[in-house]
């Protein structure tokens, strides 16, 4: 029963895990963007959603919607004013300016916010369950594995359906080619980073509902997010889900028998998956 | 007219470069004297405290009083202070440790170096005050710091009976005062057995409590229902809580981390474990870390080794700890914390020691004369010769539970005064869920 428990709760995590990685795995399978600030703006949105919540109104359903559409309109201002001048200078730079970044909107945070410690209030919604037995399934844990089924299934569907989808895929294989046929591949750069941001605000606001926050926490959830992308094979958005599914349960299962190795686990199928599979587990089409 | 500007700017500029060189130069002349003179650094009417606190990083909660507190000392100690029978003025020269151990060692060896303090200080956690005692102790400058365990601030330095320290000294509480504070609580609730769960980490501060509350807990009769020796950052509690549930324990303890104990807190809410009492170490300290939790926070129990609610006055000039806490609430806007009374200690202990001395200039002298010190103030009775080893002074904390205040969203209300009776209680002790 136990055991079982240990399940159910894995694949509650991982489904967080999983929605903290999406954008990053879009961002990298896209323009080879690897996002090091990726933890940081989902910090920043759990910023912006508290400050609507306390200085205006909104309730936080509804701070947490204006918060997800901020978030697009500022990655695609990103791309377009910063991490598009770097991608012509190579890989390193845009690591760099990422790096940079994380550590800036780290230090404002602080001198805005001060390290407290921060939470996004949900009243009893953050402690509510449902209760099967011995198992109980929080609404939280359910509404972040919601949001990440939605989010991939949603990324997916754009990609394959609609123009600019195609569009994004066509500048990913090849950008020059691309704009040879049509593709403004800056402004499709730009709504992949608006898709990422949006959906690394959504991971933070959830992350901040069920645990607490404060400026310096991003990294922490970066590396849990930098490995279920690989462990899911990058570039591909179903094997970002299964990675971060894997993760959390690896971490908890193992958890279940010995707290002591629980997150030793997940950093373990991490390098197991990187020396037997480096492809990752479903790799992306065409690499 | 642009011109000629533009020229005195470069003869303006000149200028100040050869008073910067010649300065320069002058102070390592003036250090190059002190050198060899063994004893004497900075001038001699003016003596130097250096502050290290973790103002920046994730430690930065507990330096957030230290600006108003450096002021409050400054313009209490305007007129200076007599030391060594001369008058001498007060200067106090802060430093970020950034929550880094490493910065942490680093800036103490620019204020023994280049600022040449008489003194340095230290508050905020083992990632602070650890490195900060040992750049002290290697170059021999005296140093006080508190909010670290007794016990990982001497073993955790390399400590032995036999083998102490000569120049660092420090006060707070051990796993003694931690036990004397929770165990009267915990006798006090109404429960069926006496299992205790307890939600230790595996880094230095949680298994000093495995390896030293641990024990006393079993000699005091209780059963400790330990839940495993997980990796700070965990996000995951469910293995720990179904144990913590299987067991029955109505008494719950724990040293996690801040951001973790939210975590686990709420899902404990979710799964359903609710202990009747909780009394928690290293979390809760801070009231912005109940604010974060909200309601969960209410009945939540902990240490409190300093509260405006006792009866304590400053020994530099008699402010009362409710004078200094509405004083912190009215200049910053923020609610106090245990730590505002702690680094006003801090500068409480340097004056004290300034003015037993004959030369305050002799390291020697100041550092023995730290560890014989005993005074009252702010923290109560801090008596560096009587505690567990030289140089540690032992504060007695009283049992707190945290609660919607009058004046803030939440407050803590000071229950059980068993482990120090001078103490007023201003609240019942209640369960944390009935």
């Amino acid at each position: 029963m136990g055991l079982l428990n240990a399940v159910v709760q894995g694949v509650l995590l991982g489904g967080l895990y999983a929605l903290y990685a999406a954008g990053l795995s879009l961002m990298f399978g896209v323009m080879r963007i690897v996002n090091l600030a990726h933890g940081d703006l989902g910090v920043v949105a759990a910023y912006v959603a508290l400050v609507l919540v306390t200085h205006t109104f909104l309730p936080v359903w509804a701070a947490v919607v204006v918060t997800v559409l901020l978030s697009a309109v500022a990655g695609y201002l990103l791309q377009r004013l910063l991490l598009q001048r770097s991608l012509s200078s190579g890989p390193l730079a845009t690591l760099l300016v990422t790096f940079g970044l994380s550590v800036i909107l780290q230090n404002v945070l602080q001198e805005l916010f001060s390290a407290d410690t921060r939470s996004l209030d949900t009243g009893t919604f953050a402690t509510a369950a449902i209760h099967l037995g011995e198992i109980s399934v929080s609404y939280l844990g359910l509404l972040g594995l919601g949001l990440a089924l939605a989010t991939i299934v949603g990324v997916q569907l754009y990609l394959s359906r609609t123009a600019t989808g195609r569009m994004m895929r066509a500048a990913s294989d090849d950008p020059e080619v691309a704009t040879l046929v049509g593709a403004d591949a800056r402004h499709v750069y730009a709504v992949a980073t608006s898709i990422a941001l949006a959906s690394v605000a959504l991971a933070g606001m959830v992350f901040a509902m069920r645990s607490s926050f404060s400026p310096t926490i991003g990294s922490m959830s970066l590396i849990f997010a930098f490995e279920a992308v690989v462990i899911g094979g990058l570039g591909s958005l179903w094997g970002t889900l299964l990675g971060g599914l894997g993760l959390g349960l690896a971490q908890s299962i193992v958890g279940y028998y010995d707290p002591a190795d629980s997150i030793l686990a997940g950093h373990l199928l991490f390098l197991a998956v990187l020396a037997l599979r480096p492809q990752g587990i479903l790799a992306a089409r065409g690499t | 007219m642009n011109d000629q500007l533009r020229g005195l700017d470069r003869r303006s500029v000149l200028k100040w470069a050869g008073l910067g060189a010649a300065a320069v130069g002058g102070s390592s002349l003036l250090s190059a004297c002190g050198g060899l003179k063994g004893s004497s650094s900075s001038s001699s009417d003016t003596l130097k405290i250096g502050l290290v606190s973790p103002q920046t990083g994730p430690l930065a909660s507990f330096a957030s009083s230290d600006g108003f507190v450096v002021q409050t000392i400054q313009s209490a100690l305007q007129g200076g202070i007599t030391s060594g029978g001369k008058k001498r003025s007060i200067e106090i020269v802060v430093k970020d440790s950034q929550s880094s151990p490493t910065r942490a060692t680093e800036v103490t060896k620019e204020l023994i170096n280049s600022d040449q303090v008489d003194l340095v200080v230290s508050s905020g956690t083992p990632d602070t005050s650890n490195p900060v005692a040992d750049q002290c102790e290697a170059s021999g400058m005296p140093n006080v710091t508190t909010i670290v365990p007794w016990e990982a601030w001497f073993f955790g330095r390399g400590g032995k009976p036999g083998k102490e320290f000569t120049y660092s000294t420090m006060f707070f509480l051990g796993m003694q005062e931690f036990a004397d504070c929770f165990f009267p609580m915990w006798e006090r609730m109404d429960v069926s057995s006496k299992n205790v769960a307890a939600l230790w980490p595996d880094d230095t501060d949680a298994n000093a409590f495995r390896e030293g509350l641990g024990p006393m807990m079993e000699k005091a009769g209780y059963t400790v229902v330990d839940g495993g020796k997980y990796q700070d950052g965990t996000t995951d509690y469910s293995s720990q809580i179904s144990k913590f549930k299987r067991s029955g324990a109505e008494l719950f303890t724990c040293t996690p981390i801040p951001p973790d104990f939210q975590t686990y807190w709420r899902q404990a809410a979710q799964q359903g474990y609710r202990p009747t009492l909780a009394t928690v170490a290293k979390v809760m300290l801070f009231p912005s870390e109940a604010e974060a939790l909200g309601k969960l926070s209410n009945n939540i129990a902990t240490d409190v080794w300093w509260s405006p609610s006792y009866p304590n006055e400053s020994s530099i000039d008699g402010t009362t700890g409710q004078q200094l806490a509405d004083d912190f609430a009215s200049k910053t806007g923020k609610q106090w914390t245990q730590a505002l009374g702690s680094v006003y200690s801090l500068f409480e202990v340097a004056v004290e020691v300034f003015k037993k001395v004959s030369d305050p200039k002799d390291k020697n002298e100041v550092a023995a004369a730290l560890h014989n010190l005993d005074y009252t103030g702010m923290s109560g009775q801090l008596n560096f010769a009587g505690g567990p080893q030289p140089g540690i002074a032992i504060q007695k904390p009283c049992g707190g539970q945290w609660r919607p205040g009058k004046k803030f969203p939440w407050d803590i209300f000071i229950v059980d005064n068993h482990a120090n009776p001078n103490m007023p209680l201003t609240g019942d002790l209640q369960p944390t869920f009935s």
